[in-house]
């Protein structure tokens, strides 16, 4: 079955997360689409899916145009997508699962399971797939379940796979057995689509691939006619962004390290990571995400325990302090989810400004609150960081989404703390905003701040940092001084192990 | 600021309406099939609820509307702090069994007795409001469970009490014997109403307060609004929680002092289950959506039907099973409204970040 996407636009608000995409997917081959976070790889499948309308375009299969609105009539042209976050009953028995929405009607309206059983058996068994169709789905291992969604999808004898991200929580053997799943697919004729944001993986065994940067898909091909090093430049982009003016100075003294940290992930143990941040100095880390950033960043400010190792902030050790005692010490955080973490949507302006500060006098007379001056320290947030809102009593979630990170980082930022951890400060954000927010960074470093950039942006980490992290599953792959940055080199840390990439290194 | 207004309008006055206009059709549908008259049935509402003579009727629902107020405050200061505390039953009953054994206990001047009494009732309720809160906090038993199942075990420890080592005897009853006479609260000159609604008026007030114009209740709210949020800014979260939950508890302790020495005088085996004051005080807080100033009002309103519908009973023939369908209509109204309010917020949330 050809699908072929042609022209394929959708827009969220004034953002433009798929641009103008056209795309084949023929049988037999399996067809990677890469690219960086938010570049529109899962939105661009979720329009061919029905998860999203598309604004502009067309999709048409073997040559008739067709069009769906919902993943039922996807399901009934004959495609089927596996999503990263798997769609399961726990409760229910793998067969259950399987056949859930499409059950083979017996006579009498019952449910004939024993045909189903038998159906399933074979089609599995055809491309080598061992499971108990009777175990309950939640004593399953997560690569186990993987292949439950896939049997659905198989079930239901689609001849398109879409496959998001497929390996993300795989153990390597996990991944190995399914990509001999995806080639017996391949060897069967069937058409399979995998997303993914990992090289090697496509290297190892996609047929085609596409690569896809802010929307746009840059190029298409079969993968005998590129090379890695040409996808990783497509993905990353051309040249290196301006770096912004910056002061030359002689960082100063540590004000945080950490030493062999450890925290628990998904999956996976992060660490050891070993760094350290000195005043006046930006630190970016980056790396594709899910390669334990959250992790660290959580473990630096308090909100998960770690499992083991040191930090140290202002001379201080604070590896087993509350979040409160660590910002006043010395930290602040912008936290990457400002919706649920950066801001209690719920409440005003002035109650997202004054929360967390550490100067209660300032907006209190003994247990009572001081509105007035709640007010007036929001109003000056306002107009120093130039957030766009009604005023200090309109509610939080009143603001666009570049404001809304315009206070969270304007709050955090007020407390000049000798330590700012920023976490994805721009994600999602509009390009004005990301000016404002990379400049008053900058800001805080010229004036002797260390600042600990997390962040999947690269464009952001080379513009910003003094010197830079790449993580690579759960660890630092490298270290990249600012002057020596090249995105082919932090592009190889961020895309497989630094043995690989770096042998030097190693 | 018209905008705001008009949006206050939207948002806390049509729904009450709508829910008014739903409930009269219902109620109006309820009584055409028992076949009462309708004038005389509603006239024996509203004087149920609001008349007698000597608005002795009026005084009842008032003295109704002290028990279902607290228990609502205490339950709103928990749910505003994002707390689901629904252990309200058992925190009102800790009160009331420890008011009325150390009143009948305790020597000494009987004022001293009584504000003793009132304290340890305080204590009480908010001790087992700890409970709670020290389950979900250290074992992870989630609140919602803990605080519910920990109704159980206080009911029986009380009925226990009052059943063997404490009970009048002679009266024949599963009760205490009578706390002394002048520790009883007073009445208001000339009628039959107890002074213990101004304690809960106190309550209010220092609710309201404590809510708009306090750090703590600041905080608290915060929490309610994103514990995440409340995290990451680093409040202290976990003394914010069993600060509310002890100030929640004790609130709820209060209000079984109040009924003991206001009303029963003494601790009467279910007297405080079987009224439904916790049950009632949380669909109060949750028809007003939590807001402090309406709560009162809400609570009134919930009074207020309880009573006119016995009123109802009596004057229009209203078969009680009917007064009580009528009840529970009224409810299961307040009910979707909230689910439909619940929907609503969380679609918004969904949207939230489309502008970004």
């Amino acid at each position: 079955m050809h699908v072929a996407l042609s022209g394929i636009t959708v827009r969220f608000g004034a953002l433009t997360a798929v641009d103008d995409v056209s795309l084949a997917i023929a049988p037999g081959e399996i067809h990677a689409i890469v690219g960086e976070n938010g570049a529109g790889k899962s939105t661009l499948m979720n329009a061919l899916f029905g998860l999203v309308e598309p604004a502009a375009g067309t999709v048409s299969i073997d040559g008739t145009v067709r069009r769906w609105t919902s993943p039922q009539g996807a399901i009934a042209a004959g495609l089927g997508m596996v999503h990263q976050h798997f769609m399961l009953q726990e409760e229910m028995t793998v067969l259950e699962n399987i056949v859930l929405c499409s059950e083979p009607v017996g006579r009498f309206g019952f449910v004939d399971f024993a045909a189903a059983h038998r159906r399933l058996k074979e089609s599995a068994e055809g491309h080598g797939i061992v499971i108990g169709l009777d175990r309950v789905v939640g004593l399953l291992s997560v690569g186990e379940r993987q292949v439950v969604e896939i049997l659905k999808v198989l079930y239901r004898e689609a001849e398109v796979f879409i496959l998001d991200e497929p390996t993300s929580v795989l153990t390597p053997q996990e991944k190995d057995r399914l990509f001999a799943i995806l080639k017996s697919f391949r060897a069967a004729g069937k058409a399979i689509v995998l997303i993914t944001h990992k090289l090697d993986e496509v290297m190892e065994i996609a047929d085609r691939v596409s690569v896809m940067r802010g929307g746009r898909l840059i190029a298409s091909g079969r993968l005998a006619e590129t090379s890695k090093e040409e996808i990783a430049r497509g993905i990353i982009g051309g040249e290196l962004p301006a770096a912004r003016q910056r002061r030359a100075s002689e960082p100063g003294e540590v004000v945080l390290s950490v030493d062999k940290l450890v925290a628990a992930g998904r999956g996976m143990a992060v660490g050891p990571v070993t760094l350290s941040v000195r005043a006046g100095e930006i630190v970016g880390i980056a790396g594709v995400s899910g390669n334990g950033q959250a992790e660290l960043a959580q473990a630096l400010t308090g909100l998960k325990p770690s499992t083991s190792g040191a930090i140290t902030l202002c001379g201080i050790r604070i590896e087993a302090l509350d979040v409160e005692r660590r910002r006043l010490i010395g930290m602040s955080y912008t936290p990457e989810d400002r919706q649920r973490v950066g801001l209690a949507l719920g409440a005003t302006v002035a109650e997202n400004a004054n929360a967390g500060r550490d100067d209660r006098a300032a907006f209190s007379h003994g247990p009572f609150l001081n509105r007035p001056a709640m007010a007036r320290f929001a109003r000056s947030l306002i107009e120093r960081y130039r957030i766009r809102v009604g005023g200090p009593s309109a509610r939080a979630s009143t603001m666009s989404g570049g404001n809304k990170q315009k206070l969270v980082v304007g709050r955090e930022l007020a407390r000049a703390a000798p330590l700012v951890v920023a976490e994805n400060p721009t994600w999602g954000v509009d390009i004005g905003a990301i000016d404002f927010i990379h400049g008053e960074l900058m800001r805080m470093r010229d004036e002797g701040h260390a600042v600990l950039l997390i962040s999947t942006e690269l464009d952001e980490i080379l513009a910003l940092s003094d010197r830079i992290l790449v993580m690579y599953a759960g660890r630092i792959a490298g270290e990249v001084a600012r002057g020596e940055a090249s995105r082919e080199r932090i592009g190889g840390l961020m895309t497989s192990r630094a043995v690989d990439a770096l042998p030097e290194v190693a | 600021m018209n905008l705001a207004r008009l949006s206050l309008l939207r948002g806390e006055l049509l729904p009450w309406l709508g829910v008014t206009v739903s409930i009269a059709v219902v109620l109006f549908a309820l009584m055409a099939l028992a076949g009462a008259p309708f004038g005389q049935a509603l006239s024996g509402f509203v004087d149920g609820a609001f008349g007698g003579r000597r608005f002795s009727y009026l005084l009842t629902t008032l003295s109704r509307t002290a028990l279902i107020v607290g228990m609502a405050i205490s339950v709103m200061l928990s749910f505003r702090a994002g707390l689901f505390n629904i252990g309200g039953e058992g925190q009102l009953v800790a009160g009331g069994v420890v008011a009325a054994l150390v009143a009948i206990l305790l020597p000494g001047p009987p004022l001293l007795v009584l504000l003793v009494s009132i304290f340890a009732a305080m204590a009480a309720g908010a001790l087992w409001a700890l409970l709670a809160g020290v389950l979900q906090l250290y074992l992870g038993v989630p609140l919602l469970v803990g605080s519910l199942l920990l109704n159980y075990p206080i009911r029986y420890i009380g009925s226990y009490l009052v059943a063997h080592p404490f009970r009048d005897v002679g009266s024949g009853m599963v009760q205490s014997h009578l706390v002394p006479q002048a520790t009883w609260l007073p009445y208001f000159p000339g009628t039959r109403l107890d002074i213990g609604i101004l304690f809960i008026a106190v309550a209010s007030i220092f609710a309201i307060v404590y809510s708009h114009a306090t750090v703590h209740g600041y905080h608290a709210r915060l929490n309610g609004l994103s514990p995440d949020f409340a995290r990451a800014v680093g409040l202290p979260v976990k003394r914010l929680a069993l600060q509310t939950l002890a100030m929640s508890g004790a609130i709820a302790g209060l209000v079984g002092a109040i009924a003991v020495f206001g009303i029963h005088h003494r601790y009467i085996d279910g007297m405080l289950v079987q009224p439904l004051y916790a049950w009632t005080g949380i669909i109060a807080v949750l028809l007003v959506g939590m807001v402090p100033w309406l709560v009162p009002l809400s609570g009134f309103f919930f009074a207020a039907i309880q009573t006119g519908a016995a009123g109802m009973e009596r004057t229009a023939g209203v078969p009680k099973e009917i007064a009580l369908v009528m009840q529970a209509v009224i409810i299961l109204f307040v009910a979707s409204r909230v689910s439909g309010a619940l929907l609503a917020s969380s679609d918004r949330k969904a949207g939230g970040d489309g502008d970004a």
